[in-house]
């Protein structure tokens, strides 16, 4: 019965076919509900919101896309919740956002969960300080990581807190060779405007 | 005529049997692929190797390779070392692999799992197995025989209207059985060559008990009851570990004492300067049971400090009230225990508050800033003292 069933699973992923992405235009205007959120910014130039979900309380924006430049809103993750879907839950589960979670724990779950779910092989933090999220105390952090999916270095920055016991996350991430300068301008604008 | 058919198809047997006698082995120095396969597989092979020398994901550690290379030269000999580079990838998993064109790829977390020079030389030794043997070579010829009878399967079956799909399976399953026959092979002849350096052969046997022991550890930590193969998965491209260790300890047995030294001391040498950066990646990797498994089978009979700190991190990412206290323990464990890096005050600092004791934590992280004033997340730290 298993093989019939592993066959079947074979066959299926051999004759599936790319699901619709439903990418759309983000426009230089306030967007308010990011990633089905309080969370709303007022870009300053034009974005894509990708139609793909990495789970359900993430939203992606590209300006090129999601490899060489990617914004990702996590919209209030729950306790007991991961950052994203789990792609093997019973083998390879996420960690999960847990109650009392300091700010400083912020970097560490993003880079736990990068090097089981993307393959993150290095990850260094580069620098912590405190910030604010759509005016609520948090953290603000810069890290650099190389997954093994690609083995291209990418830099990142993010914007994290932890609001009424729930997570919010927002960070930018590109190829540390000249995408990641490119569009940091625009990123840092965008997380100027962020609201709660 | 049915006479000339076999004297045709002897001669070409024939043939093919000097052909593949006269081949020079793979590490030779020097040595050019023969055919159009073997140079295509040589071609790709060489396209890797440039992305592996290049990769940031490669360990770029001088003395680490002399060791390795050290201990494959040990174990095969001389000679036939000479046609292999070792590169290291960090890899937290268990596993090393081998290219036609004689690179080898070991993972970090090989060299985390393995406990001792001995079993070490087991899998370096399987891995070259594969090389001298030319199973890559060997394996995409047989791929290419199976997909092509497949095909013709399904043409045929088409035209007659014949049901083919049972030979079809045969078929598949055939491909991954060559893949475990292949294994079995390496396996074998790998081992004689972990006699013949003269190490304590019951490494072999004892790598595969490690890894299912951790598979198990991983599953009991995840919430699962833990499920071993004995038996090779129809797609199983390897043995069962557990055939595998019944077959090698068999060999083992059979072969009687063949060294005493495993050089379990060499190893832990020879990786100590990367330890602390592979147990972090490890413990990253939210496996509660399989890391807890390493670091006591790492810690052996005595705990170390870099040791306890990892463990420290494995409870304290946990994070359950338990798990937090148990954490500060193994972190003052570890200072006892003379580890120095500012980290294990910051981070006792941590749990510390997460365990509602703000007194005790901003004392430790003062420390922490103390050892380290210009940290990268001084000013974080401060915010959390502030509060």
């Amino acid at each position: 019965m298993k093989k019939i069933t592993a066959l079947i699973a074979v066959t299926s992923i051999l004759s599936c076919e790319p699901a619709l992405a439903g990418n759309s235009l983000v426009s230089p205007t306030a967007q308010t509900g990011i990633a089905k959120s309080s969370l709303s910014a007022t870009p300053d130039g034009e974005w894509n919101r990708l139609g793909r979900r990495d789970g359900k309380f993430v939203e992606l924006w590209t300006k090129d896309g999601d490899s060489l430049n990617k914004v990702s809103f996590f919209g209030g993750v729950p306790v007991g919740e991961a950052l994203f879907k789990e792609v093997d839950k019973k083998n390879r589960p996420l960690p999960k956002v847990s109650d009392g979670m300091l700010i400083t724990d912020i970097p560490t779950l993003l880079e736990s969960s990068y090097r089981i779910q993307f393959d993150v092989r290095t990850m260094t933090i580069e620098s912590q300080e405190p910030a604010t999220l759509g005016g609520h105390p948090g953290l603000r952090f810069a890290y650099t990581f190389v997954s093994g999916n690609d083995e291209v270095e990418r830099k990142g920055e993010a914007f994290g807190a932890v609001v009424k016991g729930k997570l919010y996350l927002v960070s930018y991430e590109a190829p540390s060779i000249y995408f990641f300068d490119k569009d940091l301008p625009a990123f840092r604008h965008l997380a100027s405007t962020l609201k709660m | 005529m049915r006479k000339r058919l076999l004297a045709a198809v002897a001669l070409v047997a024939a043939t093919a049997g000097v052909k593949a006698a006269d081949l020079l082995p793979p590490f030779t120095v020097g040595y050019e692929p023969t055919n159009v396969d073997e140079r295509g597989l040589w071609m790709d092979s060489d396209n890797r190797e440039r992305q592996i020398r290049d990769s940031k994901l490669t360990v770029h550690d001088e003395e680490l390779n002399r060791y390795l290379t050290g201990v494959l030269c040990r174990t095969v000999g001389a000679e036939r070392c000479r046609g292999v580079r070792i590169y290291v990838m960090q890899v937290p998993a268990f596993n090393a692999s081998m290219s036609p064109n004689g690179m080898m790829e070991v993972w970090t977390g090989l060299l985390l799992r393995v406990q001792s020079e001995a079993e070490l030389a087991t899998i370096l030794g399987h891995e070259f197995a594969h090389f001298e043997l030319r199973h890559s070579l060997d394996g995409f010829k047989q791929q290419r025989r199976s997909t092509n009878a497949g095909a013709w399967l399904a043409v045929l079956g088409g035209l007659s209207n014949t049901n083919t799909s049972g030979l079809q399976l045969s078929v598949i399953a055939s491909s991954f059985k060559y893949n475990r026959d292949q294994e079995q092979a390496a396996d074998l002849l790998g081992f004689r060559y972990l006699a013949a350096a003269g190490y304590p052969t019951s490494a072999a046997p004892d790598v595969w008990r490690h890894v299912m022991a951790e598979q198990d550890a991983t599953a009991v930590g995840h919430g699962r009851r833990p499920k071993p193969e004995y038996q090779d998965g129809f797609f199983n491209t390897h043995p069962a570990s557990a055939r595998r260790a019944i077959y090698l300890e068999a060999e083992s047995k059979k072969i009687g004492d063949t060294g005493k030294d495993d050089g379990a001391a060499r190893l832990r040498a020879a990786i100590a300067p990367h330890l602390p950066e592979w147990l972090d990646a490890q413990v990253k990797l939210n496996d509660f049971g399989g890391t807890e498994y390493i670091l006591e089978q790492l810690a052996g009979n005595g705990w170390s400090g870099d040791l306890l700190y990892a463990r420290g991190e494995l409870y304290r990412l946990r994070g359950n009230p338990r798990d937090l206290a148990t954490s500060i323990d193994f972190y003052k464990g570890a200072i006892a225990a003379g580890y120095r890096q500012p980290q294990v005050q910051r981070n006792l600092g941590m749990a510390l508050l997460r365990s509602g004791r703000p007194a005790d934590g901003k004392s430790a992280l003062g420390e922490y800033l103390r050892l380290l004033p210009g940290a990268n997340d001084a000013k974080a730290i401060q915010a959390l003292m502030a509060n």
